[in-house]
């Protein structure tokens, strides 16, 4: 073994190894103090307590900083000899993609949730009074389990966290090219970051979904104070703005993901209802019904348990999609979850850690909870809250339920699985819950809190309903809607956009202030009515008729979606003449370049023109990786990808030329497969684009004019060079045509020549590509960024409340 | 009883029933011997690729038509058509999870999803995904 191996900077990674034991000792230390803090008597040691507590956070804070640092320098210095930079990153990743590799681990993303935590934590130090001990408490056990993830320790026989500062000779010790000293030198780049990850999105999206997840925390952290101090409401209100926070972000977050999806991979949507997806998704539903009964509780005094159930529950939830994502559960059911790093154990603890407790003080104080005993009125807005946030919850124990069929199978031994049609396997209950949340939170705006005024309700309902139904009618018959559940969709998501507009400009004569929740409401019905146009309106243009009649192997309606492209030979998608005329390299990416014309059926002339460059990604790692291009049109998109592509390495096995000779004379023909060449002159040239000419040579050039037989020409202009005393011949190629052509002799007394022409079998160019076009997608983006704008809206509302009338904070 | 927790109560029996009435869209893991005579309903068959028997696709003939054979984890094999391209480095995949119907002695694939060894790791699996459009 060698003891000393040249060319290693060993000091970040100690560095960064010293910081990743400091942030979880500290960790412990800060949630110690501050829940000795929380639970003290004596008003003096509360403040001592509480002031340990923060100077421990403050330093687990500084350490996390730390690592984060010493990682970044790590991958950003190319410092392969560590296992992290080596199998994330390579030397040719641009900048910004640095920072994906950064997060594209298990412990690169445990990291930025905790550097997420450490930032909102800091502000709620500075933020809050009395509650700090115990929300900061909350949050310092929970950066101690994320900071045991990373430790990297053997201890009894099981491996606590994974370091992201591992060394690679120590991750790969029985490679032979460790015992060398020198190994380094030939580690010249990393494994790379996955192809499918080198997207725009993917530099943002996990940032924003982690700071949501980190948000999550805070409305979780608050109803957990409210259950140690026994002060069971005191925090209602001041959750207000980060629950609304929290759900604008983690919205955000999930956004981003669908767009990505959408962007970058093929298989051709936004939404797949993927574990992955799921896991993100059930906790931002919760969390929206907590919002809405904390909202409830704050006007009526009703409804303080379900919140409590909610927030808790969203965390919980956080937890769970956690250790379904990470612990390697999902196994063959999801493409992207995370690689498997033995620590489902300890995902485990984290996640019954911190419900158990959770739960258990929930259970204990539950009669201590206020309640109202009196019945609600049934036309009050609390009581159609309260129904619309059963309704989510249902949802999300429906999508939670059938995520984790991976999980009941481990535990009771069954194996069921989510039928090949995902999607609609989901929709098919989910569509149900969309139009009960679309029609409630059209309707409940008209409602007040606390009373019934039934008659100006209905009138409104009446008026609305009048403007929806037929809206509905005429969108239903126009977009040729045919399935009832489908047309049940549009009407509910309708009524929801006609609603809500009227009570912002009617009802709220258009006061922007006031506006938080019809926006966000209106955004949900016009995401809504984006999802159904362009998921149930969806179209595959690129529909084959070319296939071959493979009989009875397949059913008569199997959509062949694939169509194959020869290089420039139009084919016709609906009103698309569709030409694939070549690809070009940008390493590592193959781009197809396909041209798209649009011609006037009366005329004849082309009205519309555009290229798009769906490209693939020749992987040696992963194979094709493709990336689809789209033409966005207000209206809709066309989506378009690669899905197989001739294998071009086959070619460039090159077999040996076969010349064979051609006397001739200036205007004779020879006759190959594919074409004729006529030889239309030989001359003496003074320049060539393949050569330098120097004076005083000699170089003589054959014009050839070669026709294809289907008329289209090309020229060659094979060389006989004389330089000196010796001759060289510059051979002139047709690569379409496989025809390569050589100058081999001149025969000046004849006044022929030798052309010797070698021809090979060319290998047909095509390309095979999906096109589908999506209706008015962009509603679905502009609804969701319309939802996010009314949390916006509501959050700068409840932080002007918050300082007019100075509540005192918890 | 208060009212809302009737309301909530006839909510939550709706959506059980309807959850009840979805549990037959179960897929199962199944074999192909069990899977034989089943033709409605979808299963999914996890085994690996027979790499010496004949594999099938000629974009040129049809871009959506891709056959091979699968072996799953009782041993028997059966021919697998798939309506969609070749998954590429199908031929380096280790396990394959099928989702699809039997059709007299073929079956018919709408989803495949290959497990390849890393280039690089012995110990780390990718998973990569394909559907066939439909």
């Amino acid at each position: 073994m060698v003891d000393k191996f040249e060319g290693e900077h060993l000091l970040p990674g100690q560095l960064g190894q010293i910081s990743v034991y400091t942030a979880f000792i500290f960790a412990l230390v800060s949630a110690t103090a501050y829940l000795i803090a929380a639970y003290s008597k004596q008003p003096d040691k509360v403040i001592a307590w509480k002031r340990s507590g923060r100077i421990a956070f403050l330093i687990h804070s500084i350490a996390v900083l730390s690592i984060i640092v010493n990682l970044y320098y790590i991958i950003q210095q190319h410092f392969f000899e560590y296992y992290y930079a080596w199998s994330h990153s390579s030397k040719a990743l641009p900048m910004n993609y640095l920072l994906s590799c950064f997060w594209e681990g298990q412990e690169g993303s445990f990291l930025l949730w905790m550097f997420w935590n450490v930032v909102l934590g800091i502000v709620l130090i500075f933020t809050l009074k009395e509650a700090e001990s115990r929300v900061l408490g909350v949050f310092a056990i929970v950066q101690g389990f994320l900071g045991s993830m990373l430790l990297g320790l053997y201890a009894f026989g099981h491996k606590i966290g994974s370091t992201p500062f591992a060394l690679l000779r120590d991750e790969m010790q029985n490679a032979p090219i460790f015992q060398r000293a020198d190994y380094l030198s030939f580690i010249q780049d990393g494994n790379g970051l996955n192809p499918l990850l080198q997207n725009y999105w993917m530099v943002i999206h996990p940032p924003v979904l982690f700071l949501g997840f980190a948000a999550t925390l805070i409305p979780f952290s608050f109803a957990m104070s409210g259950l140690m101090s026994r002060k069971f409401d005191s925090w209602t209100k001041p959750v207000m703005p980060w629950a609304l926070f929290s759900a604008a972000v983690l919205g955000t977050g999930i956004m981003m993901g669908g767009a990505w999806a959408y962007e970058s991979l093929t298989f051709g949507g936004y939404w797949a209802w993927d574990p992955v997806e799921n896991a993100s998704l059930v906790p931002w539903l919760t969390l929206i019904a907590g919002l809405h009964t904390a909202l409830v509780y704050n006007k009526t005094g009703r409804s303080l348990r379900t919140t409590y159930i909610f927030f808790i529950l969203t965390f919980i939830l956080i937890l769970y999609s956690t250790f379904l994502t990470r612990s390697g559960i999902l196994g063959d059911t999801s493409v992207h979850a995370f690689t498997d790093l033995g620590m489902s154990g300890q995902l485990l603890i984290y996640m019954t850690g911190l419900s158990i407790p959770a739960i258990v003080l929930l259970a204990v104080y539950w009669n201590r909870i206020p309640s109202v005993k009196k019945d609600e009125e049934v036309l009050s807005r609390e009581f159609w809250i309260f129904i619309g946030s059963l309704v989510f919850l249902l949802s999300s124990l429906h999508i939670t339920f059938n995520t984790s069929l991976p999980v009941w199978n481990k535990v009771f031994g069954t194996n069921l699985a989510v039928p090949a049609d995902a999607v609609a396997f989901y929709n098919k209950v989910q569509i149900w819950a969309a139009v009960i949340i679309a029609l409630l939170s059209a309707s409940s705006l008209y409602l007040k809190f606390k009373k019934a005024d039934v008659k100006q309700f209905y009138k409104r309902m009446a008026v609305l309903l009048g403007i929806t139904i037929p809206a509905t009618a005429i969108i239903a018959y126009l977009g040729e809607f045919d399935f009832v559940s489908h047309i049940i969709l549009l009407f509910a998501a309708l009524f929801g956009v006609v609603a809500n507009l009227y009570y912002f400009i009617i009802v709220l004569s258009g006061k922007w202030k006031l506006s938080g929740a019809a926006v966000a409401h209106l955004g949900f019905a016009l995401t809504l009515v984006g999802i159904l146009f362009s998921s149930a309106k969806k179209e595959t243009i690129s529909f084959n008729s070319m296939g071959v009649n493979f009989g009875k192997e397949f059913d008569a309606a199997a959509q062949r979606s694939n169509m194959l492209l020869y290089k420039n030979v139009p084919v016709q998608m609906k009103q698309y003449m569709v030409t694939y005329v070549g690809d070009s390299v940008a390493e590592p990416n193959f781009y197809y370049k396909v041209n798209y014309e649009v011609f006037d059926s009366t005329t004849g002339t082309i009205k519309e023109q555009f290229t798009l460059y769906p490209n693939a990604q020749i992987n040696p790692k992963m194979g094709l990786i493709a990336n689809p291009d789209t033409r966005h049109y207000l209206s809709k998109d066309l989506y378009t990808h690669v899905t197989s592509v001739p294998d071009k390495t086959k070619e460039t096995e090159q077999k040996e030329k076969e010349f064979k000779s051609n006397l001739v004379q200036r205007g004779d023909t020879i006759f190959t497969t594919t074409s004729f060449v006529i030889l239309e002159s030989i001359e003496r040239v003074a320049n060539s684009k393949k050569i330098t000419i120097e004076e005083g040579d000699l170089a003589v050039a054959a014009n050839l004019l070669v026709k294809k037989l289907d008329g289209q020409s090309y020229s060659a202009q094979p060389l006989f060079y004389i330089h000196g005393d010796r001759a060289t011949l510059v051979d002139d190629e047709l690569p379409e045509l496989g025809l390569t052509f050589r100058l081999n002799k001149i025969i000046p007394d004849e006044n022929k020549i030798d052309l010797q022409i070698a021809e090979v079998e060319v290998q047909p160019d095509f390309i095979v590509m999906t096109a589908i076009v999506f209706p008015y997608i962009n509603i679905l983006w502009l609804g969701i960024i319309v939802t996010i704008l009314g949390f916006v809206i509501s959050l700068v509302r409840n932080l002007q409340k918050k300082r007019s009338s100075k509540p005192v904070l918890p | 009883m208060k009212k809302i927790h009737i309301a909530g109560l006839v909510l939550i029996a709706v959506a059980i029933g309807f959850i009840v009435t979805m549990a037959s869209d179960y897929s199962q893991y199944e074999t192909f011997s069990s899977a034989q005579g089943e033709t409605k309903k979808d299963f999914h068959i996890v085994g690996t690729l027979v790499k010496d028997k004949d594999q099938f696709y000629d974009p040129i003939k049809d871009p959506n038509y891709f056959s091979f054979y699968l072996q799953d984890n009782n041993g028997d094999q059966c021919k697998v058509v798939f309506k969609g391209t070749k998954p590429q480095d199908f031929d380096r995949s280790e396990q394959i999870v099928l989702t699809g119907k039997m059709d007299g002695a073929e079956f018919h694939a709408s989803h495949i999803l290959m497990k390849c060894p890393s280039k690089y790791k012995v110990d780390e699996m990718e998973v990569t995904e394909f559907k066939s459009n439909t």
